[in-house]
């Protein structure tokens, strides 16, 4: 498996496949050390590890920590990766218990949005967009409301029943709840 | 309860300027000066007055040379969408009303400049000349939404009216023979894995419409058109490849007299490179190609039988394209296509088959705004 990434991202020349290892190796550690045994794959790792030097703006590492957040009237305390990247793809309108959901995103170029598209959600800012244009257009879905800063993120989730947003855990309030990610 | 307003309102707009060198592309583009009868207006307003209800409609008004609607206003689509389900692992809804073909990868937004990948879609699959067959169905779709662990399927059938109109009778035949449209289905499985990373999709349409030629009245049948369409697709952060293929079967039966009653089989691909060089800069290139007949690959039968030039029945289209977006809300875009073959090219804009010329270029300038 971790051949597989790291082949793709040598050939394709991509930093999302190093992104991709990142969270993989997050979640495995041993598999990736493991992995590397023979010379073509340690070539191909150093191929990886010099196109994230050269692609990766920002590593992991200095990454502020970003969260989900909702406000205190939903219910549920956390909700699997599939169904937050549908909720802000704005394809599920609702929650299990009928609830209207109001998601609150920041621009496309917003650091904190970049951050959390990619790393949380694992999807890329263009790809969310597109989603976005082609539900508004498509009479399938409504687009998200945008809002400026962060802090106007932590007020318009805090304001909104059934308001789901994402913020730095750094900047978070009691105002709104961190959700959990299955 | 304080509750944010659900009602929104969005639209587009574009402008292109277009210049052939041979043949007319949406008006006199072969002329020193191009053609600038390329524009598209949208605009749509929606609201969810329950939780699980929304309510959505769009009005398009679009010239594109001589294609038969000229900035008529149109109903693009007039939905209401019911989710009776919405679970984690599952949304099951349905539209009932006017609603967009799930059909390939583009079809449902085919007319917002921002959804495409460059000016033109793959004029293969996304012929422009007779959209009508495709646009959208009065009836109903149902659509379910099956989430796993790594990835969603999607499914969608629907059942109802094509929008069958003069462009799809000129482009069957030069002698427009009239077309009325029947019950039709459609039907869509598509598969994102990873968030999208990886998608795959098999669109399948049954299109019924009934015939009647208008220069011998008696001769009546149905026209159906049945397209299969493979979609694939990988997203990286930089690039995305595409590669859609379609299996069309066009098929005229059901005359009195015998010799109307005819099968024809053709298949269309393309596969499309996209570059994000920077967030606001885009290249596009992409080879498209279709075959009209697939046992007459060359249309050389075609020819001899006296029906056309040969070159009418495929086109191999090589694309390129530049794009840029100074904002989420503006595009500004370049593309050339060297075509050989008019497979696509629309009758609407040159007045005979026989005075089009095989090889021809392409350049196309397009302005947009979406909000």
């Amino acid at each position: 498996m971790v051949d597989q990434h790291c082949g793709s991202a040598a050939v394709n020349f991509g930093v999302e496949r190093v992104l991709g290892d990142e969270q993989t190796n997050n979640k495995l550690p041993g598999d990736r050390v493991a992995g590397l045994h023979d010379m073509r794959q340690s070539l191909i790792a150093c191929l990886c590890l010099v196109a994230a030097l050269l692609f990766t703006v920002k590593s992991r590492g200095d990454d502020p920590m970003v969260v989900l957040i909702a406000n205190p009237s939903v219910i549920q305390t956390s909700l699997s990766l599939e169904t937050v990247r549908a909720i802000f793809a704005m394809r599920q309108r609702t929650l299990a218990d009928g609830q209207a959901v109001h998601v609150f995103v920041l621009p496309d170029g917003a650091p904190l949005h970049e951050a959390f598209a990619k790393k949380i959600l694992g999807v890329y800012p263009h790809q969310l967009r597109l989603a976005w244009d082609r539900a508004v257009f498509s009479g399938t879905g409504q687009a998200p409301n945008e809002v400026a800063t962060a802090s106007a993120m932590l007020e318009a989730v805090a304001s909104t029943p059934g308001g789901i947003g994402y913020a730095y855990r750094s900047e978070l309030t009691n105002q709104v709840r961190v959700l959990d990610i299955e | 309860m304080e509750m944010p307003d659900t009602f929104q309102v969005h639209g587009f707009m574009s402008q292109a300027l277009i210049l052939t060198d041979h043949n007319d592309f949406f008006g006199p583009s072969s002329r020193d000066t191009g053609s600038l009868e390329y524009t598209e207006l949208g605009l749509n307003a929606s609201f969810r007055p329950r939780s699980n209800v929304l309510v959505a409609g769009q009005v398009l008004s679009r010239k594109a040379g001589g294609y038969g609607d000229a900035w008529q206003p149109t109903l693009d689509y007039g939905v209401i969408d019911y989710q009776l389900l919405s679970e984690e692992e599952r949304v099951l809804g349905l539209q009932v009303g006017r609603f967009k073909n799930p059909f390939g990868i583009y079809n449902q937004t085919r007319d917002v400049p921002s959804t495409r990948a460059g000016i033109l879609l793959p004029q293969s699959i996304y012929f422009d000349r007779s959209r009508s067959l495709g646009l959208a169905s009065d009836g109903i779709t149902v659509y379910d939404e099956e989430r796993f662990s790594k990835g969603t399927l999607y499914v969608q059938g629907g059942l109802g009216i094509p929008q069958v109109n003069g462009d799809a009778e000129i482009s069957l035949s030069p002698t427009k023979p009239s077309l009325d449209g029947q019950l039709s289905t459609i039907l869509q499985l598509l598969y994102a894995h990873d968030g999208g990373r990886i998608n795959l999709g098999v669109s399948a349409a049954r299109v019924r419409s009934a015939f009647q030629s208008r220069q011998n009245p008696s001769a009546r049948g149905d026209f159906i058109f049945q397209p299969v369409i493979l979609s694939a697709q990988y997203n990286a952060e930089r690039w995305s490849l595409t590669a859609e293929y379609e299996y069309q079967h066009k098929e005229l039966r059901n005359f009195d007299n015998d010799i109307y009653n005819a099968v024809t089989d053709g298949e269309s691909w393309y596969v499309q490179y996209q570059f994000r060089l920077t967030p606001d800069w885009q290249w596009l290139l992409r080879y498209d190609q279709t075959v009209s007949d697939r046992n007459d690959r060359e249309g050389k039968r075609y020819a001899s039988d006296g029906r056309g030039p040969s070159y009418s029945r495929f086109a191999r289209d090589l694309t390129t394209g530049i794009r840029w977006s100074p904002s989420s809300r503006w595009m500004v875009q370049a593309e050339w296509h060297h075509v050989d073959g008019t497979a696509w090219l629309p009758r609407q804009d040159n007045e005979s088959d026989e005075e089009t010329v095989r090889r021809w270029n392409m350049l196309l300038f397009q302005t947009s705004y979406s909000f």
